[in-house]
């Protein structure tokens, strides 16, 4: 496995010398657990198992570098009949704030040319009881579960993702800083100041896990909010949230959306998406030795290792999932066949590997 | 944790096999397809289906081949492609004594997705994800049952009927309403009666033979006017019509009706409703509707259509209240 060393003060500061194993991923065949479903290959060959498709997100060793992306999979009990986890390179829960929130009034998701846009309005259940009612189920899920974790003041994220981070099950907390819907929600992804702030307070409650941020594609350039976030002791970036957009019905002359506005996401994203990851990757990831786990619109193989060469050392599918909550899984055969075809040791090695002359 | 291979659920499972696609009424049409392994369903359930060709604009995994650029001679999806999937009742379902399941769908088309739909023919593949949601809970099959359906939404009761006829059920109405004669999507083997009296004039599946009554907003079929109209005039001729239950499904201010006389005259009521759905599994929470939660602030909360419902009681929906 080619790990990146790191290489800058922030990232040498947090690297931990111990290398925590929170996954099963001591040999290719699956746990007695997965008994594979129809045209899943499973057993010896299976190549969501496959050794070389396992990478490293800072000290944590995933199976595969396909996760789910935060919304779009709920807490885990929802896919659990037909995704199996155990095959599953990481799992994101849907953003956990301080207080419950019923969300936005409808409609809260409309389809447009290749995508979809959404105003859930970071509907959920509150963290009192994600703590009582969904952390037992994700304790149990044999796959490392990040808690996506959403705020309205740093004080919101640091009593959030520390009470996360120490209730224990959790293999990190995912900082959603992007979030495009709620109107408050822009600022700290978008403020490079800001975010920097609110990452460093986090940094000091997050301690079993790791940290990572998620960040918003609604600026002029990336980097600067991935610097912020790296230097204030992020283990890895996630990338990208929605773009904001806005739907509307010529007819009534209303918005589709119940809150006007809404998160795009799906193919319609993708080369915005494969731009963004390439350039925190080239900009601040790469010297950090940071991972980047790349998202947005994400639907085949083929998406996969564009995002890898793109930067990405992980990917997530989300909107994807809708049509198919098996997808993560389907992909890894098509990955494998790649690093067949080309000759290619392990995923890991297609890091960051676009061809520029 | 459960295997991929649920036994209460298939997901994008691409091997139903359509049969029959037949064009009921104007804008409609009822597709037949025949799968194995289906799981055990219950009427109200729902599907959802892809309505795209999956080898066109392909949401999964492609085929890495070995031409020059593969993977990168994907057709972008069209203007006018359905790429999410499409929520649609269960119309009908029978299984094969040698194993295959029958599933039907009625779909009218409104949409992409509805057109692509309506396209079909015998021999095309369909991708399919279900049974998902909660269907209509019927335990007690002795009591006088009334199934109100309107327009598009007939589909779920077809299978309903379908299902009491199997269990036995005696006391069982139905009432069929649409704008127009030419938009009623059900097969009639008799002209239905305009004086308010149920006879056997629509083909239901099954052994189903309950009698029907037809209604059309402009009296071109069955009795002038809407379903409730039908409903109530079913109730006048009925001493114990207070002990119905009806299960409804159809338009939204169809159901705002058949909420308001059920409750007037008594009955138990239970509503299939519709929503717009992105997943279907609960993971969007994008077809929320309130209901009824005293333990709530404000006395209320919003549940999922496609998890919690699509079919409610009637008494639990607050967009149906009083
Ligand atoms: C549980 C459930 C069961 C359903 N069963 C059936 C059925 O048996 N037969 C059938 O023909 N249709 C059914 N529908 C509605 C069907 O899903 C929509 O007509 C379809 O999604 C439209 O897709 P489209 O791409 O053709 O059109 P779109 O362009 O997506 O929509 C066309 C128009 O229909 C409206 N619309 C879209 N989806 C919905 C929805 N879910 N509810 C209300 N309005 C909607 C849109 O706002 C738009 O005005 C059901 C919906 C639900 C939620
Ligand atoms: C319905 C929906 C809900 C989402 N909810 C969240 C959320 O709660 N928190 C978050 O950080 N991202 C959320 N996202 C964003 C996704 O995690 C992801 O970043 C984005 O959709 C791009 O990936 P995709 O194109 O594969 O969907 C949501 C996306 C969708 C479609
Ligand atoms: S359709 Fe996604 S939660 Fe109901």
């Amino acid at each position: 496995m080619q790990l990146r060393p790191p290489a800058t003060g922030a990232a040498r500061r947090l690297a931990r010398p111990d290398t925590l194993r929170l996954v099963n991923t001591a040999g290719p065949n699956p746990p007695a657990s997965s008994a594979a479903g129809p045209g899943l290959p499973a057993g010896p060959g299976d190549p969501a198992l496959d050794p070389r498709m396992r990478v490293r997100i800072g000290r944590l060793e995933l199976r595969n570098p396909l996760l789910t992306a935060s919304g779009t999979c709920g807490y885990g009990p929802e896919y659990a009949g037909v995704l199996d986890y155990s095959r599953l390179g990481g799992f994101t829960t849907k953003s956990v704030t301080r207080l419950p929130r019923p969300g936005n009034p409808p409609c809260r998701t409309a389809e447009v040319s290749g995508g979809m846009l959404n105003a859930i309005g970071l509907a959920n259940v509150g963290l009192q009881r994600f703590l009582a009612e969904k952390l037992p189920f994700i304790r149990t899920m044999p796959t490392p579960v990040f808690a996506n974790v959403a705020g309205y003041s740093i004080d919101d994220y640091v009593h959030v993702a520390g009470a996360l981070d120490a209730a224990g099950g959790l293999a990190g907390i995912e900082l959603n800083v992007s979030c495009p819907n709620v109107a408050q929600g822009l600022m700290f992804g978008t403020d490079a100041a800001l975010l920097g702030e609110v990452v460093r307070a986090v940094r000091g409650v997050v301690r079993s896990g790791l940290l990572i941020v998620k960040l918003s594609p609604n600026v002029t350039d990336i980097a600067p909010l991935a610097a912020a976030a790296v230097d204030a002791g992020a283990d890895a970036l996630s990338a990208i949230n929605t773009y904001v957009g806005l739907a509307i019905d010529g007819e009534s002359r209303r918005p589709l959306l119940g809150n006007v506005t809404g998160g795009l996401s799906g193919p319609a994203i993708k080369p915005l998406a494969l731009f963004n990851v390439h350039r925190a990757y080239r900009e601040v990831a790469k010297a950090a030795g940071v991972p980047i786990i790349g998202m947005g619109g994400v639907r085949s193989a083929a998406d996969v290792i564009e995002f890898l060469l793109a930067g990405a050392t992980a990917v997530a599918v989300g909107t994807a999932l809708f049509l198919d909550p098996t997808l993560p899984l389907r992909v890894c055969e098509g990955v494998t066949a790649y690093l067949d075809r080309h000759g290619a040791a392990n995923v890991a090695e297609l890091t960051g590997a676009l061809r520029l002359t | 944790m459960s295997a991929p291979s649920n036994p209460t659920l298939r997901v994008a499972a691409r091997d139903a096999r359509v049969v029959r696609c037949r064009e009921i009424c104007r804008d409609h049409v009822r597709i037949e397809a025949v799968l194995t392994g289906f799981p055990a369903s219950a009427p109200g359930q729902f599907l959802q289906v892809l309505c795209h060709d999956p080898d066109d604009p392909a949401p999964r995994f492609i085929e890495w081949s070995d031409s020059p650029t593969p993977g990168l001679a994907r057709p972008a999806p069209a203007e006018d492609t359905a790429w999410l999937r499409r929520p649609f009742s269960i119309a009908d379902r029978w299984d094969d004594p040698d194993g295959p399941t029958h599933l039907e769908v009625i779909s009218r088309a409104v949409g992409p997705g509805t057109r692509w739909l309506s396209k079909l023919r015998p021999g095309d593949t369909l991708d399919l994800s279900g049974p998902l949601g909660r269907g209509f809970d019927i335990p007690d099959v002795q009591r006088p049952l009334v199934l109100i359906g309107g327009g598009v939404g007939i589909p779920p009761l077809l299978y309903v009927a379908r299902v009491l006829a199997q269990r036995g059920a005696l006391d069982v109405t139905c009432i069929f309403g649409a704008t127009t004669r030419d938009l009623l999507p059900v097969p009639l083997c008799q002209q239905p009666r305009a004086d308010g009296v149920a006879t056997r004039c629509v083909e239901l599946p099954g052994n189903a033979r309950f009698p029907a009554l037809v209604t059309t907003d402009d009296g071109s079929m069955g009795m002038r006017g809407y379903t409730t109209t039908a409903l109530r005039a079913w109730a006048a001729l009925r001493a114990d019509a207070a002990s119905a239950l009806i299960c409804a499904c159809g338009p939204d201010g169809m159901l705002r009706a058949v909420a308001g006389v059920t409750r007037e005259l008594g009955m138990t009521c239970q509503l299939c409703i519709e929503k717009p759905m992105a997943c279907g599994f609960g993971t969007c929470l994008s077809c929320v509707t309130r209901i009824r939660d005293e333990r709530a602030d404000g006395g209320w909360r919003w549940a999922l259509a496609c998890t919690d419902g699509p079919v409610f009681d009637r008494d639990a929906l607050l967009e149906y209240a009083p």
